[in-house]
């Protein structure tokens, strides 16, 4: 990612629509598709929970990190970096052999199905890099 | 950000109304009212989500939190969605074998489930 732009945010679960807004609005303003912008905002939505709710676990009081911009192959690239013990990305990463009275993993699920490549990095915390194209390829769901 | 909820009875059915945006820090709200809906003896809701602006896991989490508790009393739980970009995650997740869902609250309000 080239030119990025960065967004700290302190872990408290108000501030998740904020990241949906900044991000959306700054895919938009790079000619990122109105139907595609949808996905990326429920994408962003889901990591941004994520993060937050790892470090009101952890007690950590750092912010949340988001690092995103689009890049010069076309793709708008969204990073999210908690400091948190995180959750398991191993977790479903399909509907199918889903239990639907099971609640946990759908925000996973769901990041898997909508970006068009997503890397789980394990390092202090998590990274959950995720890279979505500016027009819909018609190959989701 | 808000989220606005009202429910009516409409025969032996609840109609929930939800608008706004539905994730992490306003889905507690939901959940709270479903509870509190099933905590009365309204088993037989429908969930009309045509005016949500914004729905993620945390929301669909509270959705079917809100049908297991209804199928503890034989109850049901129906959804009113006709929004695609919504519509859509509940495809990726599976759910749309899970909940009824139908175009329209006339819809929910005449199936006999």
């Amino acid at each position: 990612m080239s030119g990025d732009v960065e967004l700290h945010l302190p872990p408290d679960v108000q501030y998740v629509g904020l990241a949906r807004l900044v991000v959306c609005s700054a895919a938009r303003q790079a000619g990122m598709a109105g139907d595609r912008v949808e996905d990326l905002r429920i994408a962003v939505s889901e990591a941004t929970t994520n993060a937050i709710l790892a470090h009101q676990r952890a007690s950590e009081t750092r912010p949340v990190v988001l690092t995103f911009g689009p890049t010069e192959r076309g793709t708008f690239e969204v990073a999210i970096t908690d400091a948190g013990p995180g959750f398991e990305p191993a977790s479903p990463g399909s509907a199918a052999g889903r239990d639907w009275r099971d609640e946990n993993g759908l925000g996973v699920t769901l990041i898997r199905g909508l970006a068009d490549e997503v890397d789980f990095t394990r390092g202090e915390g998590m990274r959950v890099h995720m890279r979505f194209a500016m027009e819909l390829d018609g190959e989701h769901v | 950000m808000e989220l606005s909820l009202n429910h009516r009875k409409e025969g032996d059915k609840t109609v929930l109304e939800v608008a706004g945006e539905v994730d992490v820090y306003t889905a507690p709200k939901l959940r709270e009212k479903l509870v509190e809906l099933v905590g009365e003896g309204h088993y037989k809701i429908i969930v009309d989500m045509t005016k949500v602006e914004f729905l993620d896991s945390t929301g669909l989490g509270v959705l079917v939190g809100g049908l297991k508790r209804v199928r503890a009393h034989d109850g049901t739980l129906a959804l009113v969605c006709n929004q695609e970009r919504i519509l859509k995650i509940f495809r990726i997740t599976g759910l749309t074998k899970v909940f009824p869902i139908h175009d329209t609250l006339d819809e929910a309000l005449q199936d006999q489930g």
